[in-house]
């Protein structure tokens, strides 16, 4: 085999490896900046070699396959910090947002309308009879009770709309679990072939970190190639080439619950399954810390309406009249709102303590008022140890430490997928320089591969003369 | 490691945008000149700047207070300071008409004027401060004092007092029962309208004799009702006093509560704009290094 003619063979197999060399770089060059692909190789060996009288000789180039640079444990890591990455970043968007409902830096919240409420009940101190006096009242108190729905509402709207996102990131999981059921098959086809599905592999390794993002997920690889994915407490959500279906359901609390369809299309709640994710920041946004707010909030309408309303009952109004409440309404601290009769009669504002039946009545009375006015400083909270106003201000604390420590989670998780998609690029990201670098390779190689055959030519034009 | 475009551009953004979220912080402390703009910038800081700004509202109310109360007292002062002069009037005259061999005109022109002063005395005593009876006790919509034809008065208020809040839980009381001022009677005081209805009485007594005794017994009784009223009006000093004081205290501690505040609060200016400029270098050097990095490659080298 070592004439002529295995000469041209062997320049003609270069040719073909160093071009297959050439097409992978290409594709890789062509691939720089795409999401999720991994550097491919191409693998080649010598070809097997033949024996002769002189012992085996080689018989060139050939290649073996395409390899995809690859570290199958920086994906499920990657996974791994990318299913903590969306918790804290949907937590800290959540929370921000709540946040801004207790914003008191403007000083327009709760705090100062609470100020302005106690200091109208001082004015009135100054003159308990004052018409003037007791419009004002009513009106600094009707901007207290819309103050409090307005901040219960607007905390609502916020677990509204985190129910929308989650119903939204339900249909995206559905849509990538499909997406990846659809993966599945692709690869368990081509691979039944012998050859690695590269390019598909990369695909869903991205639908996998995609899905991690908005709720955890286990993963494993079965013999096939097949992935199967389940979350929460192992609810299965694809197998090999088949996905299930996540969907939402409203609960008695009128919010959305995450089910899990069984084969026979059964809902099963998985809410309190969630463990991390998108979704499961959404979830402790929405059921624990603005619920908590929420709670708060209803405390402190409560205890101020019914210490109000104590007072306020005992004393006198300016006609005599007695036992009316000033606030009505107390469902939620939303319904909070000042006694109807008060609005239309401010005369029934009982400013006064006392009332005489033998001398009539007392409109120079301020004892009751001075009594309201007095709750202001008076330790009603938290088991009569705080102020109105200190456990208001504690309640908007609270709010911004909540979100000063789902930041600074969400910081340090930022960084660590940072890093951990760096280490990934490092392995299997594609570099111009080192790809330029084979590109030459390849090229020499094939114009060295040329001249072998054009020295092969050669070589048969010299046999041919010689006839 | 091996390092590839992609990690550079990467790591470039990300700090970038790290550097300009601090540039934003900062610059946002500049232009609102606050350090603390939402809760979670400090939440401590932002609990106690909300206590001090409650303290200053209630503050600013107290001192509201206080000015109406001290307006109150020095009218209740001028009042009171009329009427003591009124009553020492009567007192002269009673102690000029006492003798009995004035004539019946004499005495009967000097009963008229009585019979005036009596009334002015009555209107002192039924001023209105600010729209209400002041000496009417808590009935403030009701004149404290009325006559009938022969100069009897009668009382009409009650024994309410009134409170002025000064500061927490604390106030302070002012007497606003017309009957300790001008009918002391029932604490062995002065009826101040009793006795000038006896002097007039007994200017209009047809028997000058008597008329006279009846006239000389009232003079020594009216000098006790001017220091009645004087000793009230005395009793409104110290109260004076208390409010004038506690808001004087309130007073010096709105610029202590406001330092405090603002030392929380507010940004420190020059802190922050060297902190800006160490940030701007940062923030441009990354620029400037990336710029570098990221243009070239082999290719540029090649041929």
């Amino acid at each position: 085999m070592m004439d002529i003619f295995g000469v041209l063979n062997m320049g003609s197999k270069a040719l073909m490896v160093q071009q297959k060399g050439i097409y992978v770089t290409g594709n890789n060059i062509a691939n720089v900046n795409t999401p999720g692909y991994s550097r491919q190789r191409l693998n080649i060996s010598s070809d097997l070699p033949i024996n002769t009288g002189i012992g085996p000789v080689g018989s060139g180039v050939t290649a073996n396959e395409i390899e995809r640079v690859y570290d199958r444990f920086l994906g499920v890591q990657i996974n791994n910090e990318t299913q903590s990455l969306g918790q804290w970043e949907a937590y800290k968007d959540s929370l921000e947002r709540a946040e801004m409902v207790f914003n008191e830096s403007g000083g327009y919240g709760l705090n100062q309308v609470m100020s302005e409420f106690w200091n109208a009940w001082q004015d009135l101190t100054n003159k308990p009879s004052g018409s003037v006096e007791r419009t004002v009242l009513v009106a600094k108190s009707e901007m207290l009770a819309a103050t409090f729905s307005q901040n219960y509402e607007d905390l609502q709207q916020i677990q509204r709309d985190i129910d929308s996102n989650i119903e939204g990131a339900v249909e995206e999981i559905n849509r990538l679990s499909e997406n990846m059921a659809d993966l599945n098959q692709k690869i368990i086809q081509m691979e039944a072939g012998g050859h690695a599905a590269n390019d598909y592999r990369d695909q869903r390794d991205l639908v996998l970190k995609e899905l991690s993002e908005l709720i955890d997920i286990d993963s494993f690889e079965d013999a096939t190639g097949g992935v199967t994915v389940s979350v929460g407490s192992g609810q299965v959500r694809v197998e090999g080439t088949q996905a299930y279906k996540l969907s939402t359901q409203t609960n008695t609390s009128g919010r959305q619950d995450v089910t899990w369809l069984d084969s026979s299309n059964n809902p099963v709640i998985i809410t309190d399954n969630i463990s991390k994710g998108k979704l499961k920041g959404w979830l402790d946004a929405r059921d624990v810390d603005i619920d908590n707010s929420l709670d708060n909030l209803d405390i402190l309408a409560q205890r101020l309406m019914e210490e109000v309303n104590g007072l306020h009952a005992s004393g006198r109004g300016l006609d005599g009249s007695t036992g009316n409440v000033f606030f009505t309404g107390f469902t939620t601290a939303a319904g909070i709102q000042v006694n109807p009769e008060i609005v239309n009669d401010v005369n029934l504002i009982a400013a006064a303590e006392d009332f005489d039946p033998a001398n009539g009545l007392k409109p120079g009375d301020n004892g009751n008022a001075i009594a309201i006015a007095n709750l202001q400083q008076a330790q009603t909270m938290n088991g009569n140890t705080a102020t109105f106003g200190a456990y208001y201000d504690s309640l908007v604390s609270d709010a911004g430490l909540a979100v000063q420590q789902a930041t600074s989670y969400y910081n340090h998780q930022s960084q660590m997928v940072l890093h951990v998609e760096n280490y990934r690029e490092s392995i299997s990201g594609v570099s111009i320089d080192e790809e330029t670098v084979n590109l030459i390779k390849y090229q020499n190689a094939y114009q060295a591969a040329a001249k072998l055959i054009n020295t092969a030519d050669e070589m048969m034009e010299t046999v041919l003369a010689m006839i | 490691m091996r390092v590839t475009q992609n990690i550079t551009t990467s790591n470039f953004i990300s700090y970038i945008n790290q550097h300009a979220e601090n540039l934003l912080k900062t610059q946002q402390q500049i232009a609102s000149q606050k350090r603390i703009n939402k809760s979670s910038d400090d939440p401590i800081g932002m609990g106690q700047v909300l206590g001090y700004r409650t303290n200053l509202a209630v503050t600013d109310q107290y001192q509201e207070n206080i000015e109406q109360g001290m307006t109150r007292l020095e009218f209740n002062e001028l009042t009171l300071d009329l009427s003591s002069d009124l009553v020492n009037t009567t007192r002269k005259l009673a102690e000029n008409y006492s003798g009995s061999t004035l004539s019946a005109a004499t005495r009967q022109s000097a009963a008229l004027q009585v019979k005036d002063l009596y009334d002015q005395v009555m209107q002192m005593a039924n001023s209105k401060f600010n729209g209400n009876y002041t000496f009417s006790g808590h009935a403030t919509n009701t004149a404290p004092f009325s006559r009938d034809a022969d100069f009897n008065a009668t009382y009409n208020g009650d024994d309410g007092e009134f409170r002025i809040m000064v500061s927490d839980n604390v106030e302070v009381s002012i007497v606003a029962d017309g009957r300790k001022i001008f009918q002391d009677a029932a604490h062995g005081g002065v009826n101040i309208f009793d006795e000038l209805k006896n002097l007039i009485d007994g200017l209009e007594n047809p028997d000058p004799v008597a008329g006279s005794v009846q006239i000389e017994a009232t003079a020594k009784v009216l000098q006790g009702g001017r220091d009645q009223i004087n000793s009230r009006r005395s009793e409104y000093a110290p109260v004076l006093y208390r409010l004038q004081a506690t808001d004087e205290y309130l007073a010096n501690l709105r610029p202590k509560v406001e330092d405090a505040m603002a030392t929380l609060e507010q940004a420190d200016i020059t802190k922050a704009v060297v902190e800006l400029q160490n940030l701007e270098l940062a923030y441009e050097t990354t620029l400037a290094t990336a710029a570098r990095i990221i243009q070239p490659s082999l290719l540029d080298f090649l041929r």
